[in-house]
């Protein structure tokens, strides 16, 4: 099990090396799509390969994990929101420096706020991770209907067919993070002889893979159709 | 055309359209000018007839009609006014006024009169007989001849060619020999002159003036409109094309949010009434750029506008 989780940080590393690449050489509408995937990385690195990095016990980083990939879909589906206004309205602004600068405000806004309140136990772990995952998965249904209206509005662009890989990147994170949030909220952890368990856990597993091979394969069609 | 004795020349060869005409006429008011002022126009001819200062006679004579008195004036006036005129002022003796009213104003005692049908001699001996006073017109397919009188009495011979009234008849008598000649016998009653009225005095000349004046100036600015809107959709159709030439490029490489693009890009054009040039595509096609590289990759879009910039050029530089 360690292999694959192994196995998903080299998927994330490269889906999130690429998406911030891509952040850095496209367009400013791009800039919070990118850095939201970007963030994934940060946000599933981080507990999910735990077991390669020192830290493992650290409840603040396991915490900031957490709050991390809450940010990245909260950014990544505001970036959309922007898009979809631009192909509506053609109007665009704001700068790709105030994106970053205002993610790694967010970031450490939320580091001070773990830091200042008590070290975080197993269960305001749990709910930071109930609530990272309740965003995660309405946020990606409210986003696949998002990027189907894009679609429309630009199928007829060169960039057009990459909205549909994010249709299917969402559908994937849609399964990872519902499985999670399945698992958690009916404390499946701790029923682990149901076989609701183990569909979920796979589940989870094999829409984490895939949400990690879509990203990346989605960016680097990205780039291939903005060449 | 109108023959006249040329007599004294006072001005020649004036463009009207530059002279204050109601002041030019009030001097010769003034200065009891004798003579007459004719103007020569494309649409015509005037002629102003001063007697001892009095305009006592004004014609303006076209193919198809002939003004007289006030109309003639305002007539004159306007076609002076175009610009495009000739004033001549010659000065003549007040006998000789007063004929040339009498041959442009004159009844007409007989028209067309072919001369081999009469004897031209008995004719003349008649006009003095009868004491007449007017004009004896004598024309051929190719020459003119005018015998202008007074109470009976010759006061001279004009003809086309010659520059001033000769006192003997012979030129006069050879167009009367000419094959097919006739003659128009035009005379004025014996009291006509002193009952002819000054036309400056009677009439507002300023007035009439100020109205052509004013007309020509409508006329002028309604000719500027127009050269302007016809400008003006000229621009707009340069504008069109241009538009729909764009929009067609856009439209086959981004598809309708290109175009919509290019809408956009294209109002935020700022010309301030000035012909849309190359030179104000600049700005419109870094705009459009930065808009296409949300949909669209670099090479796709310099292809996109490197399509756009050919055609524009060839738009702008051909109409």
């Amino acid at each position: 099990m360690e292999q694959l989780h192994l196995v998903l940080a080299v998927f994330w590393l490269i889906a999130g090396g690429v998406a911030f690449y891509f952040s850095i050489g496209n367009a400013r509408v791009w800039t919070s799509i990118a850095v939201g995937f970007f963030l994934i990385l940060l946000g599933e690195i981080i507990p999910g390969a735990l077991p390669f990095l020192p830290g493992l016990d650290n409840p603040y980083v396991l915490t900031m994990g957490h709050i991390i990939g809450t940010i990245a879909i909260l950014v990544m589906s505001h970036g959309f929101q922007e898009y979809y206004v631009f192909t509506r309205t053609l109007d665009f602004e704001g700068s790709k420096l105030f994106v970053y600068l205002s993610v790694v405000g967010v970031i450490i806004a939320s580091m001070v706020f773990l830091l200042i309140n008590p070290a975080p136990g197993e269960d305001v772990r749990r709910i930071i991770r109930v609530v990272e995952n309740t965003n995660w998965v309405f946020l990606s249904l409210i986003n696949i209907d998002l990027i189907r209206k894009i679609y429309l509005n630009i199928q007829e662009t060169p960039i057009s067919k990459g909205f549909i890989a994010f249709m299917v990147v969402f559908a994937c994170i849609f399964l990872w993070k519902g499985s999670q949030l399945y698992i958690d909220v009916y404390d499946l952890e701790n029923k682990k002889d149901l076989i609701n368990y183990t569909i979920s856990y796979y589940t989870n597993l094999g829409g984490n893979l895939l949400a990690s091979i879509s990203v990346g394969a989605t960016f680097l069609y990205l780039a291939k159709l903005l060449r | 055309m109108i023959l006249l004795p040329r007599g004294n020349p006072v001005k020649e060869n004036v463009n009207p359209g530059k002279v204050n005409l109601p002041d030019a006429l009030d001097k010769l008011r003034q200065g009891k000018f004798t003579g007459y002022l004719r103007f020569d126009f494309p649409e015509g001819t005037g002629i102003f007839i001063f007697q001892a200062g009095r305009l006592i006679s004004s014609l303006f004579e076209t193919g198809r009609e002939n003004l007289i008195a006030y109309d003639a004036i305002a007539r004159t006036f306007h076609e002076s006014l175009k610009g495009d005129g000739r004033l001549d002022i010659y000065r003549l003796s007040p006998e000789l006024a007063f004929s040339i009213h009498a041959l442009l104003h004159g009844e007409m005692l007989h028209r067309g009169q072919d001369l081999q049908l009469i004897d031209i001699r008995s004719l003349l001996t008649r006009m003095r007989d009868e004491q007449r006073s007017g004009c004896l017109r004598i024309y051929s397919d190719d020459h003119i001849a005018l015998i202008f009188y007074r109470d009976g009495k010759p006061l001279g011979f004009f003809h086309d060619g010659s520059t001033d009234i000769e006192t003997t008849a012979d030129t006069s008598m050879s167009v009367a020999r000419a094959p097919g000649a006739k003659v128009d016998v035009l005379i004025t009653r014996g009291d006509a002159e002193k009952s002819l009225a000054d036309l400056m005095e009677t009439a507002n000349i300023a007035g009439l003036w100020n109205k052509e004046v004013g007309e020509r100036q409508r006329q002028r600015e309604e000719q500027e409109n127009a050269a302007s809107r016809t400008l003006e959709m000229r621009e707009g159709e340069r504008r069109q094309k241009t538009l729909a030439l764009f929009q067609k490029a856009a439209q086959q490489h981004l598809g309708k949010i290109g175009v919509s693009l290019v809408d956009k890009e294209f109002d935020r054009l700022k010309l301030n009434g000035v012909p849309l040039g190359e030179g104000h595509l600049t700005g419109f096609y870094d705009n459009l750029a930065k808009a296409a590289k949300l949909v669209a990759g670099p090479s796709k879009i310099e292809l996109m506008l490197d399509e756009m910039k050919k055609g524009a050029r060839s738009v702008l530089k051909g109409s």
